[in-house]
């Protein structure tokens, strides 16, 4: 879709050479707004946020506890013990279940009429969009930061280093964003936060069809071509690989691509639903 | 207030005394009913009334035994509602607030439910909702969905509801609420014939015109206490003045207020009104108009209104209760 | 103006007044009213399959990604079966099972909200009959549960290595822990009134099944979970469930999941007696 959201004004091509400079400035204004509020909405909601913190880790401890005999398993990639391995399908857990809640807030907008009226406003319409997804970016970010300091006493070892960690906050930005903007798509197209959180157990057996939770050189049969197919693997591994090998330049580009990738065709998406959305509200 | 006690009041249907019911503990505790002593004779309509957390619903949930008093006995039907609960429970029929009716259930189903539930023999059970249905006018809705019913047509199934064991008492929490005239009419000529038919019915309301038209006998609770009770003609003599509804310049109120202030005195009004009740009749009227003009206020619109139990309700505890919202009573009771 | 008290002597007579003898019919019987509640729960499957669907699918996703994820961990040197599908299914009857229970726990919450418990409450019935209606409606969404993923269980290769006794222990097991379910589900809803209580139910029941022998036996487990899983009483319930699918003589106590459930069972069902009595507190 390329309805330009702004054309709708009396004299486009004064608008333009009045306001570009304008414009750009006040959209970064308009989008750092709109992202405070959507991070301050997060902190508000302790009960949303400390879920998608807790149910990760946990599931990592026990995971590490009912499978330490399975790094041994053939197939399983050369780790210390199974909460290296656990790390990646950690983080992305954590970024699934916050990005519910950037999403769910989304569609809260769009239900009781706040979106509508922000939409009345002059602020740009892709800066509502890419507020609302800042938040959830942030947290992606704070999530890896939390998952890896809490880890690391329980004896997780990050064999890239400090560099490779950063890479992997920066991958959980990303990611969020890539997620964020998926859920932003139902959000959209609905309009309703139930429909939102509803999809939330889709994706966790897409999770689970996936090598996040073990590796997927162990598994056979039509579930192995399912975690073959399924992207989410590839974005998990590239955590993984991270965690569990020494730095190099590869790796790092890898998790770069696979998660910028995933946010470019998620943002894209969630842009034309949003125009959709303007077109015939 | 006293409370009459004439021959057969030992045998009233509903009777309480020194009722409390306090929530919370400690320094947070609320008495959301502070000693309530309250008689209902056989075969009255009672009307309840008082504004949102006055302890209305607080107890009536104490005399349909969904709660128990902190302090006080209750007897209905003749049963403790705390000892003989299960008793007591098998003589009332109740129909509550909002009509709480499970919406994915059909009106037919809910009643024959209704009627295991009352121990209504198997073989009755069909007929007994047939004739309930007929009776409020559902028979053709029966096989809906309650979520498909209007307002008025969940109230009336309420009403059905609440009849199927042939109650002896009957509680009505505020049952037309939210209702459009013509439903609230069905629904008290319904109340009405159930009384004609001897039942006794404690109604708690919201519309004075309600308790006006309905109930023989009203009480009024406010803060937990009952503040006035008797028959509605007497409250109204004893309020007696007529008010006199002003509205002046806005700029000028308060000089307007002391004008009137020589004629009787004043009643809470709505915002931006003022009210005065003519110690001496509607007579004075003229005399008003004539004081004002001589201060050089000009009225903008005036009312006269007779007593009604707007005023009881007014002089009792201080709120105007037009329709429902009036200022200052927002909280629900717990 | 204060509430002038009544006059003592009227008081008194008061108190012998039977005038109003009922013209009504009795009590409703403590079966036939448990039936009627068991029935209006029933129909609920039909007329709201939103809420019935996902706690039937959960436990058949659960036993397939479960399975499929986790396939080699059989392969672990002591793990009592051979077949991950042997392992995880009868987990996902007992996690299914005792969901269904809490099921119960949601759908009493919005009777609560709404007020229609009020009117089951005023009912001249026994107050088991207000938590035996329930159960009998969650054993029929249980029993529904376990043909199907015990089934489905079968058709992808489970082997009942223990015979129709086994699978009678994972029927009893099941219908056990709906019991748990529904008790806290109802006990938790009463205490709370509204939708919190629908965490708690989750969470609760959640942590209790997972810091067990869910994922893997105490044989092979290591560190925390251990101790943990070892005092839990649902671990021995767990085991019990299993009985049929693992190899002969590896859950060496049957009789302490036994016991263990059925004190489960009371323990949970008090628990919600207490709640429902609180109610008129």
């Amino acid at each position: 879709m390329s309805t330009d959201v702004t054309s709708h004004r009396d004299d486009p091509a004064m608008t333009i050479t009045i306001a570009r400079s304008e414009r750009r400035q006040s959209l970064w204004a308009q989008t750092a707004a709109m992202s405070s509020r959507s991070i301050t909405a997060f902190l508000r909601q302790p009960a949303l946020v400390v879920p998608s913190l807790v149910f990760p880790l946990f599931f990592a401890a026990l995971g590490t506890s009912s499978f330490s005999q399975a790094i041994d398993l053939p197939g399983f990639p050369p780790v210390q013990s199974f909460l290296d391995f656990a790390l990646a399908g950690t983080i992305i857990q954590g970024v699934l279940f916050g990005s519910i809640t950037g999403a769910t807030a989304l569609a809260t907008d769009i239900d009781n009429g706040f979106f509508d009226r922000l939409l009345t406003t002059p602020t740009s319409r892709s800066s509502i969009l890419i507020g609302r997804l800042a938040g959830a970016m942030a947290f992606g970010g704070v999530q890896t930061i939390i998952f890896i300091a809490v880890l690391l006493p329980f004896g997780l070892r990050i064999q890239s280093g400090v560099l490779g960690a950063a890479v992997m906050v920066l991958g959980g930005v990303l990611t969020a964003l890539a997620v964020g903007a998926l859920l932003s798509i139902m959000a959209l197209r609905t309009g309703s936060p139930e429909a939102v959180q509803g999809s939330f157990p889709l994706l966790f057996v897409l999770l689970f069809f996936s090598s996040a939770f073990f590796p997927r050189q162990t598994m056979t049969g039509v579930y192995r071509r399912l975690a073959d197919a399924n992207p989410i693997s590839y974005l998990v591994e590239a955590f993984r690989d991270l965690t569990i090998e020494a730095l190099s330049l590869g790796a790092v580009v890898r998790l770069m691509v696979i998660s910028g990738l995933a946010a470019l065709v998620t943002v894209t998406m969630a842009l034309r639903a949003l125009n959709r959305r303007l077109v015939k509200p | 207030m006293t409370t009459a006690t004439g021959p057969g009041a030992d045998d009233a249907p509903i009777q309480a005394e020194g009722l409390v019911r306090t929530f919370g503990s400690g320094e947070l505790a609320v008495r959301a009913v502070d000693g309530v002593d309250l008689r209902v004779g056989a075969g009255e309509v009672f009307g309840f009334l008082g504004p949102n957390g006055a302890g209305k619903s607080t107890t009536v949930r104490m005399l349909t035994t969904l709660l128990r008093p902190t302090a006080g006995t209750a007897r209905v039907a003749g049963y403790d509602v705390v000892s003989e609960a299960d008793q007591v429970r098998r003589s009332i029929g109740v129909a509550l607030q909002d009509a709480a009716i499970d919406p994915l259930m059909t009106g037919i189903e809910l009643l024959r439910l209704q009627a295991v539930l009352y121990g209504v023999e198997r073989s009755q059970q069909k007929r007994r909702a047939g004739e309930l249905l007929e009776r409020v006018g559902l028979s053709a809705a029966g096989d809906r969905r309650v979520g498909t019913y209007s307002g008025g047509m969940r109230r009336r199934l309420d009403l059905a509801l609440s009849l199927i064991h042939e109650p002896s008492v009957l509680f009505l929490d505020e049952p037309t609420t939210g209702l459009d005239p013509m439903s609230r009419m069905t629904l008290w000529e319904e109340i009405q014939r159930l009384n004609d038919d001897g039942t006794t019915v404690l109604l708690t309301t919201q519309y004075l015109e309600e308790a006006d038209q309905l109930a023989d006998r009203i009480a009024i609770i406010d803060g937990g206490r009952i503040v006035r009770e008797g028959d509605p003609a007497a409250l109204k003599a004893e309020v007696g003045a007529p008010t006199l509804f002003i509205d002046v310049d806005a700029t000028r109120t308060d000089e307007a207020r002391a004008v009137l202030a020589a004629f009787g005195d004043p009643r809470p009004t709505a915002e931006g009104t003022l009210g005065v009740g003519l110690t001496a009749g509607a007579a004075e009227v003229s005399a008003v108009i004539r004081a004002l003009d001589e201060a050089g206020i000009a009225v903008e619109r005036l009312e006269l209104s007779e007593p009604s139990l707007n005023d009881v309700f007014a002089e009792a505890t201080g709120y105007r209760l037009e329709g429902a919202e009036t200022g200052g009573a927002a909280t629900d009771e717990p | 103006m204060t509430v002038e008290r009544l006059d003592d002597t009227a008081m008194a007579a008061g108190t012998a007044s039977t005038t109003a003898v009922p013209r009504g019919v009795g009590s409703g019987a403590l079966v036939a009213s448990a039936l009627g509640l068991a029935v209006r729960n029933l129909r609920n499957i039909r007329r709201l399959p939103s809420a019935f669907l996902p706690a039937l699918m959960m436990p058949l996703v659960q036993s397939i990604a479960f399975s499929g994820t986790f396939f080699a961990i059989t392969q672990v040197p002591g793990f009592p079966t051979d077949r991950s599908i042997n392992w995880f299914m009868p987990l996902a009857v007992v996690m299914g099972a005792s969901f269904a229970g809490i099921g119960i726990g949601f759908s009493t919450v919005r009777d609560l909200e709404s007020g229609f418990y009020d009117r089951l409450r005023m009912a001249p019935v026994s107050r088991r009959a207000l938590l035996l209606g329930p159960l009998f409606g969650v054993w029929v969404r249980t029993l529904i549960l376990m043909v199907i993923v015990i089934g489905t269980g079968l058709a992808l290769g489970a082997r009942l290595t223990g015979g129709l006794f086994g699978l009678a222990a994972l029927i009893v097991v099941g219908l056990g822990v709906s019991v748990v379910g529904t008790g806290w589900g109802l006990g938790l809803a009463y205490r709370f009134g509204d939708m919190r209580a629908s965490a708690f139910m989750q969470l609760g029941l959640f942590l209790a099944l997972f810091l067990t022998s869910a994922q893997a036996p105490l044989s092979i487990m290591t560190g925390w979970l251990y101790y943990v899983a070892r005092v839990n009483p649902f671990t021995p319930v767990i085991d019990l469930a299993r009985i049929g699918f693992v190899e002969p003589g590896t859950v060496e106590r049957p009789w302490v999941g036994l016991v263990a459930l059925v004190l489960l069972a009371a323990v949970a069902m008090g628990f919600a007696d207490r709640g429902l009595r609180r109610l008129s507190r």
